[in-house]
Parts: C-alpha cells; sequence; structure tokens
C-alpha cells in the first residue's frame, strides 16, 4: 500500500533527516502497529518470566506453560481474523454475531456428529457450511438490502442466540463421540524436533494455522483480497472502477460465518460438549474478538488491517492473560483480565489517535 | 432553516410548508410502533385475559422503565454518531455500590445521588476519551466495558449482595411504588422522557445533537462547540444510568448477583434502533426510543403469559430489529426515489 501512496509533501524528507536515532525508533514503532506488538509481547513474556524468577507467581510461567495457554488462542483468532474481514470491508462493517453463530453451529455439529452418526469430516463440512449460510444472512442483510452493519448483526446475533438454546430445549448434547472429541484439544509433540521444543496443542495445526494462511493467502495473494481493501477504503470509488461492490462486501461476512463454524467445532472438541450458550455465555465471544482485531491494528472506518496484526495481538492477550491467571489466586484472575483487555484496548486505540495526527497514519 | 429559503410572499407555498422546519412530532415509525404494541397486547389479551390486569401490566411498565431510561441517553448518543456499548458494565457498578451502601442502611435521597454521581463518573470518562481521544466510540466503549465489568466484579467481591432492604420500595413492584395505580419508575421515565423530546426537539443546544450527528465538520464550523456536546450526551447516559440501576436494585428481590446489567446495553440499543434513530446519527427521536422500550419488554412477557420458552423472545426481538430498520430503509428509498 506504501508503495501507491502519493510522495510525501516536500516538508517531509527534511524533518526524517533531522530526526535522531530515538525518534526514528519511536516513529517506527507508532506507525507500525506489527512492530508495536511484538515489542510488546516480548516485554509482556519477559515480565512474567522476571516474576516467575522472583516467585511471585502461583505457578510456573515457562515455555510449556505458555504453549499449553496456546490453545486458547484458537478460538480467539479464528474470531479475530473473520471480524478482520468483515471490518475491512468498511462502510462501518462488523460482526456481532459470532459469538451466536459459535453457539448455533456448534449445535448443529453437535446434532451431527454427536446424534445423527455423522462421520467426522461429514460434520465438520457441514458445521462450516451453515456457519457460512448464517454469514450469508448478515451479509445479504448489509452488502444487498443495506442495513447498518451494527443493526444487522445485532439483529442476527438474538435470533441465532435464542437459536441455539431452543433448538435442543436449553440443554447440551454430550454424546459420547463428542466426549472423545476432546483428544483432539490435548497437546502433541511435534515431529522431527519436537523433543527440544515443549508439546503444543493440537488444535493449532488443525484449526488456527490452515484458517491464518487461507486469510492471509486470500487478502494478499487474490484479486478478491485486493477488491476488499478497495471496497472496504472507498466503495464509491470502487464501485467507479468497476468492482462488484455488493458481491465483495457479502463475501466478507460469508467467510466470517464459515470461520465462525470452523470455531463451533474447536468449542465443542474443548469443552467436550455441543453447550447452547457457547459463544454468548457471560462477555460472549464476539466482543474479545473485535478487541483482538482492534488491537491488531485493524481500522474500524475499514480497508486497513493484516493477519500478521490479529494473530500477534492474540498472542499478546493470550500470554499477557495467562501470566495474569497465575499472578493472582483463585477468579481474581479472570477479573484483572478484563481490565488488562480494557486498557490495551484503550491504550491502543488513543495510540492510533496519536499517531493519526502525528505521522498520518498506521501501516 | 427552510423558512429563509421559501418564497418571502408565501402566497404561492402553501402555508404547512414552513411548519416543516422540524419532521413531525410522531414519525410514522412511531405511529407503526405504538399499532404494533396495541396488536401485541390484545392478542396476549385474547390469548391469556389475565394480562389486561394491574397485576400482569405493572411489572411489565416496572421492567420497561431501566431500559427506556438508559435509551434516552444512548438515543442522543447515537444522535450524536456515536454509540455506547459499556452502559451494561456501568448498570452494574453503580448498583453494586449503590445496593452496598443500601445495607449499610443508608436513606433513599443519598443512595439515589450516589448511583447518579457514580454513574455520571463513568459516563464522563467515556465522554472525555471520546470527545479529546478523537477516537471512534464503539473502541473506547468495547474498552471501558471491560474495565466497568472488572470494576463491578471487584466491589462484588466474589459474592452476592444479600440483605438489600426495601429502601428503593418506591422504585419497585410493589404497592409502595405507585401513584395512582401507575408504578413510579415509569413515571419518571415517562418524565424524563419527555423532557428529553422536547429539549431535543425545541432548544438550540438539542438541535446541535443532530448537527453534530448529521456533519459534525459542517457542525464545527456553525459554530457548534462539538467536542462538550459529545461530551454532555456520554455524560447524560452515565446520570440516566445511574438512576436506572436505582430501578433496577429496586426491581430484584433482596440479593443481587453478578449478572446484573449483563446484555443490557444490547437490549438498550435494541429499543433505540426500533424505535427509528438512525445509527448513522442525525436522526431519532427519544419518543420511539421509549415505544422501542415498551415494545421489546411486550414481547419478552408475552412469551412468558404464553408459557413458551422464555430464550424464544430473543428470537422476536431480532426479527423486530429487522422489520422495524428494514422498512425504515425503505421508505427512505422510496423517499430518495421519488
Amino acid at each position: 500500500m506504501t508503495t501507491t501512496a502519493p510522495p510525501p509533501p516536500a516538508a517531509a524528507p527534511e524533518r526524517e533527516k533531522s530526526e535522531g536515532a530515538g525518534a526514528k525508533v519511536l516513529r517506527a514503532l507508532l506507525t507500525q502497529r506489527i512492530a508495536l506488538l511484538a515489542v510488546l509481547v516480548v516485554v509482556v513474556v519477559v515480565w512474567f518470566f522476571v516474576l516467575d524468577a522472583g516467585g511471585y507467581l502461583t505457578a510456573a510461567y515457562d515455555f510449556d506453560y505458555m504453549s499449553a495457554s496456546l490453545i486458547n488462542a484458537v478460538p480467539l483468532a479464528m474470531l479475530g481474523l473473520a471480524e478482520l474481514l468483515v471490518i475491512l470491508s468498511g462502510r462501518g462493517g462488523i460482526d456481532l454475531s459470532v459469538g451466536a453463530i459459535v453457539s448455533l453451529a456448534g449445535m448443529v455439529f453437535g446434532f451431527a456428529y454427536g446424534q445423527w452418526g455423522w462421520s467426522l469430516p461429514a460434520a465438520i463440512l457441514l458445521t462450516a457450511a451453515f456457519g457460512a449460510l448464517c454469514g450469508a444472512l448478515n451479509g445479504f442483510l448489509v452488502a444487498y438490502v443495506g442495513f447498518p452493519a451494527l443493526i444487522a448483526t445485532l439483529a442476527t446475533f438474538y435470533a441465532f442466540k435464542s437459536l441455539a438454546i431452543v433448538v435442543n430445549n436449553q440443554s447440551p448434547i454430550s454424546t459420547p463421540p463428542i466426549q472423545q472429541l476432546f483428544s483432539i484439544t490435548s497437546s502433541v509433540e511435534l515431529p522431527l524436533f519436537g523433543q527440544y521444543v515443549p508439546d503444543v496443542p493440537l488444535g493449532l495445526f488443525t484449526f488456527l494455522l490452515p484458517t491464518a494462511l487461507v486469510v492471509w493467502l486470500l487478502l494478499a495473494r487474490t484479486t478478491y483480497g485486493r477488491r476488499l481493501y478497495a471496497v472496504g477504503t472507498n466503495d464509491v470509488a470502487g464501485r467507479w472502477s468497476g468492482i462488484p461492490v455488493r458481491g465483495t462486501r457479502f463475501k466478507a461476512y460469508v467467510y466470517a460465518g464459515l470461520i465462525s463454524g470452523l470455531v463451533a467445532v474447536v468449542t465443542v472438541a474443548q469443552f467436550a460438549s455441543a453447550r447452547p450458550d457457547a459463544g454468548v455465555s457471560g462477555n460472549g465471544m464476539a466482543l474479545p474478538a473485535i478487541t483482538i482485531a482492534v488491537l491488531g491494528g485493524v481500522a474500524i472506518t475499514g480497508g486497513i488491517g493484516r493477519v500478521a496484526g490479529v494473530v500477534l495481538a492474540t498472542l499478546l492477550v493470550v500470554w499477557l492473560n495467562a501470566g495474569i491467571l497465575l499472578a493472582f489466586v483463585g477468579n481474581e484472575g479472570s477479573q484483572y483480565q478484563l481490565l488488562a483487555l480494557g486498557s490495551v484496548l484503550i491504550f491502543a486505540a488513543l495510540l492510533n489517535g496519536l499517531t493519526t495526527r502525528r505521522y498520518g497514519g498506521t501501516r | 432553516m427552510t423558512a429563509t429559503l421559501s418564497p418571502p410572499s408565501g402566497a404561492s407555498a402553501p402555508p404547512t410548508r414552513r411548519a416543516r422546519v422540524l419532521p413531525a412530532p410522531v414519525t410514522g415509525q412511531e405511529l407503526v410502533l405504538v399499532g404494533v404494541i396495541a396488536v401485541i397486547w390484545t392478542g396476549l389479551a385474547l390469548a391469556t385475559p389475565a394480562f389486561l390486569t394491574g397485576g400482569s401490566i405493572r411489572p411489565l411498565l416496572v421492567a420497561t422503565a431501566p431500559i427506556a431510561l438508559v435509551g434516552v441517553g444512548m438515543t442522543i448518543v447515537i444522535i450524536t454518531g456515536g454509540i455506547d456499548v459499556s452502559v451494561g458494565g456501568a448498570i452494574m457498578v453503580c448498583s453494586v455500590l449503590t445496593a452496598k451502601q443500601l445495607v449499610a442502611d443508608t436513606g433513599l435521597v443519598p443512595a439515589v445521588l450516589l448511583s447518579v454521581a457514580v454513574g455520571g463518573v463513568l459516563g464522563l470518562v467515556n465522554g472525555v476519551l471520546i470527545a479529546y481521544g478523537r477516537v471512534h466510540a464503539i473502541i473506547i466503549t468495547f474498552g471501558t466495558a471491560n474495565l466497568f465489568l472488572f470494576l463491578g466484579l471487584q466491589l462484588f467481591g466474589s459474592a452476592t449482595v444479600n440483605g438489600i432492604p426495601q429502601t428503593f420500595g418506591i422504585f419497585g413492584r410493589g404497592a409502595a411504588g405507585q401513584t395512582l395505580g401507575v408504578p413510579n419508575a415509569f413515571l419518571l421515565t415517562a418524565l424524563i422522557t419527555a423532557a428529553a423530546w422536547w429539549y431535543l426537539r425545541h432548544t438550540a443546544g438539542g438541535r446541535h445533537f443532530y448537527a453534530i450527528g448529521g456533519d459534525p465538520h459542517a457542525a464545527r464550523l456553525a459554530g457548534v462547540r462539538v467536542q462538550r456536546r459529545v461530551l454532555l450526551a456520554y455524560l447524560v447516559t452515565g446520570l440516566l444510568v445511574g438512576l436506572a440501576s436505582c430501578f433496577v436494585i429496586a426491581q430484584g428481590t433482596s440479593t443481587l448477583d453478578q449478572s446484573v446489567g449483563t446484555g443490557k446495553e444490547l437490549a438498550v440499543i435494541a429499543a433505540v434502533v426500533i424505535g427509528g434513530t438512525s445509527i448513522m446519527g442525525g436522526r431519532g427521536s427519544v419518543l420511539g426510543t421509549f415505544l422501542g422500550a415498551l415494545l421489546v419488554q411486550s414481547v419478552t412477557s408475552g412469551v412468558t403469559q404464553l408459557g413458551w420458552r422464555s430464550q424464544l423472545s430473543d428470537l422476536f426481538v431480532g426479527i423486530f430489529i429487522i422489520v422495524a430498520v428494514g422498512t425504515d430503509l425503505l421508505r427512505e428509498r422510496t423517499r430518495r426515489n421519488r
């Protein structure tokens, strides 16, 4: 994107010349979200290692623990990527319904795999397709009918949430095949060099990495990706350059639904049960996912955002949360996680505002 | 403004043209809402004869009050083009703090003042960050929602608040909470809604909110102090959250648990958009929000009265949002094509 940007005004190079090394580093950190996140991840990890060495934590914060906590990153990062696609599509794009889709698609998976005796691949396919169908409803309302995304997905959030609870009379499905599914969330030793590094949760390889890779390919290496950025930046300009604006926006919601369907499978496996309130209990899954996306540098106005930012933001939050859990006793930890998430989000947002005024935007 | 644009003689233009500076006092959407509520109530009355009795209507009105009250603030916020998703967390903070004071035998007036003040502080935090941080409201309030939740849970200290005395009975469902058979909480909400309706429609300050929602830059050039106005919108929301929290405490039994406030932000936003306020800003009315809240609560209590699963009401709320906003979109489209 930087290559297509117009040349900076004449005053800019002079200012850059007069900048010292410190100012340059500051500028890089402020304008490049990836760099800032990477530094923050390192700071958090080092900080907890120091706390651990000082004996302030209730259990060891080491690479094994960090690796095991990555299982929490799988649903979070995947939904963050779903929000990335939707927010990128612009015109107030946002999806409040991802958590509700997770609940409803999880019930569909529960029925197919746990009660109708479908094979695992078939059940996963059905769940993903069902998620995509839910996303298509959002996409239809937003892209073709013209609903503001916030309202359309608020409405479908209510509808899907309600259906998920009603469809099986409020009770979860946890038949033997579903209970055995828990094994896919267990940690495995990596082949070849596995004995030198900690065991890694299997869900990372079966779900998160493929999704991240596909979304990255979609955004960075396909026509569709370029179109999505174009539509998100300025959909009027997009229409005048012959881009099918509605179709492009529609597909973003379908993909988000599809990813939510996959998350449903992960969540069912994690709980060893298809819970009707899996994605909406407490604070739900949509709010943390949007937080991750924004933290990862996705501009809420659309057209700006990268997969790497979302993944790094997830790592930051997951490892921060894992550390906080050890630093406090009992459920105090989960409360301080809220404090950390809120502070980090506000900090990142204010930083974005500052950067925009000082340097003309983040990359 | 149209008055200056119309021909000065006014002979050719019918006099009604001049009256159209403001939108009609009651918009089409609001009339439709009244109709829908009437249909639902009639249907419920036919299905369960017990519905149209005071014992059934009064709890409905009491339950409507907090949503409609916070809805007044949320309507102003959304008119300015913002949004506040932190009201659920703010309700939690206010109600747990106030409930603890009630347990410590604080009187009615100090407790209400405390709750409103705390709500005001929380609203002020949102307002300052949004108005002066120049960050989109949804991001800031997602952040503060987490902070408020943390604060609320800390105040709870992993236990419920028990043994709350009936200090707030005046806002409750019982006989003490009624004036001429109408619940006080509902009366107060209606009064505040009426005041806000008049303020937003007939004062310069009120019109400024619409100007900001229409185009903040143009509003600034026209002399509106945009940042102060935006700050005020969130502050008002916070103050109303404080008062609504008193209603929430009064509705409950003598205990308050950690689920207080959960999901309220979405319920309030649903009431606002069903009431015809545009999420894009610049258009809307608190009267619509009031009716929207009443509709949502009627559906919720109707589902229970009919003996259906209570969770089914969310499905209806979703459908109502789609239908209400959808018809609004269609009207807008036909208006533009004409």
